[in-house]
């Protein structure tokens, strides 16, 4: 039963995605296109000239009706094809194949630092709320939120790669070059891009678990005699869970669309920095392709969510 | 090359560095003339470079990114190439004589082949220049318009005939259109070309990773033994400046450039690392639409000329890392002019003066495109500042560089001025043509000049000789610079990080590095 429940989740999910993936990459394209710029006249070069630049319209087809363009791009899309990148003539898919592992490396180790700290701020904050250890708690959050991710990057990159030279300040390694590597330079970011999550984290639960300890039900079971850490950890963290979850997801969508700046700053080649330079450039099929694949992910991990949710508490259908 | 000791004392304008204080930061990188009386520098090591863009294309003939140059010269050798202080023409895989006006014969040196092997004769010239005029892809096109066969007249000669005198053409080849590519890897890979381009340079391709990374590797039979010392080069693409910076003051990287001025102090305070810095043709200029109101008054572009504090410019937005421009060449080139230097002084009464005349006596305003990056927002509040003084109100309309050049070139011709760069061609003409031709893209009003514009520019590729062409040049520039069609500000030096152990790099007038001559010691 369970599972046929979880099959028809996923089937309406994917059907939903169909119309979502069509109007976000239908509105990307047609804001691109609304934009001032051509990317025929980059691609004409320095020694450009009305003429070349017609020519050049004409042989990558942007002359053509903007539906025509947007359709074409579709049709391939569809098909697996996402054609290639005007400005430098990569396959879409090949430079989306080696920048999105680098992006989803900072994003996960980001991840995995913001629940690491705020799960255990979040919990001790509201073993005592409005105690010592709460305030310090969510000073500790407000200034995770308040400090822009950019600006701790270049403190981060100042101090442990420049200064001390225990980090490389700029780059990525790709996983195939061994675990080892790529963790070392995906650290600096992955810690600048934490920051406000572990101070998400650690409020969101925080709230959630004072919610939770101080209803009737638990009332019950500490006048029953269970220890305050029993109660802590087998019901509230328990009943908390959809809460953490609700917050994981948001924050790890969230993450990804933060990585745009952190990849600048320490040049990592994700995600961000391929679909700012494409944007810049005009460089639609690299823009369409990204946007793409950034909301299949999008999808898939609200999906995952769902699903999660009917693990974690059976009344949800 | 010109010998080191060719070289005068002499101060350059308004910046605080003498040659000899520019030749002190080269020698720190031990330049080809010094180094000789070290010995030949050693072979070894991976030279890794943070380049500020990523190549638009690896063929030549295809790409059209100015930023392309420092890849591609690394695989490709040109036919012709240039003096590195001067810009002159000079034999490189080629000798290049012009028998008759509309006759240039190419005799190519024996014993080049391309990384294929096959064999950097007069029939591969053919099929280069060819391919380059007649390819649907061809970027150079323009380039090459004036060629109207190339016919191969030895097994190492290749005679260019020309439907009209080109003496530009020399120069013309020894850059995009010069690149020789290999016939027989365009044949078999067409467009893919692009991506895996095979030449006849001192490295060949290995890989690129668009922007992440280009890598090359030493061509083993490289046909010159005094250049290509590091066995490979990767270049690490970093568009964010100070980041490209920060990679090789981590140590990570060994070598960038296109490093801003503001960001020299950088390099200053960073014990590990060397600065190069020395002149380009990269001009930072307003660019006018004469065909717009205000800017269609002759008095309204001077007024804007002599209201311009050049040294001031150069002081203030160049952290004095450039020259003053007065006309669209720099000092060291060999068609400078300096008889107008003293053109348009700074001069804020003449430049009311001139308004008034112009009709505009409570002044004017005019609006200016300009990019959204920090070194232009400064020198746009600069140059505003400056011509507020005069009475010249400017609006800024900022964006991109695809978005505000194709609003300011293309149909929609939305401002008046362009606060921009030119960043220069190997031969004058180039820059001329490609500016104030009457149809030329770069003339944004596409506005006549006049009978004698169009007679200059053709003349200028008619004189054969150095000397006659100077003269013409001398000519243009004065015409353009009286008839004010643009208000040059400064000539942004090179500036150049890299780690004291990369000798041997000399900068160039183009501004473009070459890496030739590095070694890594």
């Amino acid at each position: 039963m369970a599972a046929s429940h979880r099959l028809r989740v996923i089937r309406r999910r994917l059907l939903q995605a169909v119309p979502v993936l069509v109007l976000a990459t239908f509105v990307v394209f047609g804001l691109l296109k609304l934009m001032p710029g051509d990317i025929a006249i980059t691609l004409a070069g320095e020694n450009a000239t009305e003429q070349r630049i017609a020519e050049i319209r004409a042989l990558y087809g942007l002359d053509r009706p903007f539906l025509v363009q947007y359709g074409s791009w579709l049709a391939n899309a569809v098909q697996g094809d996402l054609s290639k990148s005007l400005a430098t003539g990569e396959k879409v898919a090949t430079s989306i194949a080696r920048a999105f592992p680098n992006t989803l490396l900072i994003v996960v180790l980001a991840m995995s630092v913001a629940l690491a700290i705020g799960v255990p701020l979040g919990m001790l904050a509201a073993s005592r709320p409005d105690g010592a250890r709460d305030r310090i708690v969510t000073s500790v959050a407000s200034l995770g939120i308040a400090v822009p991710n950019f600006w701790l990057a270049m403190l981060l990159v100042a101090w442990l790669a420049l200064g001390t030279g225990w980090f490389p300040a700029t780059g990525a390694k790709p996983l195939a070059e061994g675990l080892g590597p790529a963790l070392h330079h995906a650290i600096l970011p992955a810690l600048a891009l934490a920051a406000g999550g572990v101070a998400e984290v650690s409020r969101q639960l925080r709230s959630s678990l004072v919610e939770i300890l101080s209803s009737p039900p638990v009332r019950t079971l500490r006048a029953k005699g269970l220890s305050p850490a029993a109660i802590l950890w087998k019901h509230g963290l328990k009943n908390a869970g959809v809460n953490l979850l609700t917050v994981t997801t948001l924050l790890f969508n969230r993450l990804l669309a933060a990585t745009v700046v952190v990849e600048a700053v320490f040049a990592i080649p994700g995600m961000g920095n391929l679909i700012v330079n494409a944007a810049l450039t005009r460089d639609l099929p690299v823009v369409q392709g990204v946007v793409f694949v950034m909301v299949l992910v999008v999808i898939t991990i609200n999906l995952t969510a769902d699903l999660l949710y009917t693990v974690l508490d059976p009344r949800i259908k | 090359m010109s010998d080191a000791t060719d070289l005068h004392d002499a101060p350059l304008p308004a910046v605080g560095l003498s040659r000899r204080h520019l030749m002190a930061l080269a020698g720190a990188m031990g330049l080809p003339g010094l180094a000789s009386a070290q010995g030949t520098p050693a072979k070894g090591g991976v030279l890794k470079v943070s380049a500020s863009a990523n190549p638009s294309s690896l063929d030549p003939a295809t790409g059209g990114a100015g930023s392309d140059h420092t890849f591609l010269w690394t695989m490709f050798d040109t036919l012709v190439e240039w003096d590195y202080e001067t810009l002159k023409a000079k034999p490189g895989m080629a000798a290049f004589n012009f028998p008759d006006p509309r006759t240039l014969v190419l005799d190519i040196k024996p014993g080049i082949t391309f990384h294929d092997g096959t064999p950097m004769d007069a029939a591969a010239v053919k099929f280069n220049l060819d391919r380059g005029r007649t390819d649907q892809r061809s970027n150079i096109k323009a380039d090459l318009q004036n060629v109207a066969e190339v016919v191969v007249t030895g097994p190492l000669q290749a005679t260019i005939k020309l439907a009209r005198p080109d003496t530009a053409l020399p120069a013309i080849l020894s850059d995009r259109a010069g690149m020789m590519v290999s016939p027989k890897a365009v044949q078999a890979l067409g467009q893919e070309h692009d991506r895996k381009p095979v030449g006849a340079g001192p490295w060949k391709f290995v890989s690129w990773s668009a922007n992440e990374k280009v890598v090359v590797t030493r061509a083993d039979k490289y046909w010159r033994a005094d250049r290509g010392f590091v066995d490979g080069i990767e270049f690490s693409i970093i568009p964010e400046l100070a980041t490209g910076l920060r990679a090789v003051v981590a140590g990570q990287n060994d070598f960038a450039y296109n490093v801003p001025p503001r960001l020299m102090p950088l390099i200053d305070k960073a014990k590990n690392l060397t600065k190069v810095t020395g002149p380009t043709l990269y001009c930072l200029q307003l660019y006018f639409n004469t065909a717009k109101k205000g800017l269609d008054n002759l008095k309204v572009r001077q007024a804007i000329n002599f209201a311009l504090d050049r040294p001031g410019f150069v002081k203030a937005s160049l952290a004095g890392v450039g020259e003053p421009a007065y006309m669209q060449l720099p000092k060291t080139h060999w068609a400078y002019d300096p008889t107008l230097v003293g053109l348009y002084p700074h001069n804020i009464e003449k430049a009311k003066a001139l308004l008034a005349e112009a009709g505009y006596k409570d002044g004017i305003e005019l609006t200016v495109g300009s990019y959204t990056d920090q070194d232009s927002v400064r020198r746009s509040e600069i140059v505003g500042e400056q011509l507020r003084k005069a009475g010249i109100r400017l609006k800024f309309i900022t964006g991109t560089i695809p978005e505000i050049s194709g609003q300011m070139f293309g149909n929609e011709k939305k401002f008046d001025m362009l606060l921009s760069a030119w960043t220069g061609r190997p031969d004058p003409s180039m820059t001329y043509s490609l500016m104030y031709s009457k149809d030329a893209y770069f003339n944004a009003g596409r506005t006549d000049h006049g009978a004698k514009m169009a007679e200059l520019l053709a003349e200028s590729r008619v004189a054969e000789r150095i000397e006659g062409r100077k003269l013409i040049f001398w000519q243009l520039q004065r015409l353009i610079m009286e008839q004010a069609l643009v208000a040059p500000l400064a000539f942004q030096y090179e500036l150049v990080a890299a780690g004291q152990q990369v000798k041997g790099y000399k900068p160039n007038l183009l501004g473009k590095p070459k890496y030739e001559f590095i070694s890594k010691a």
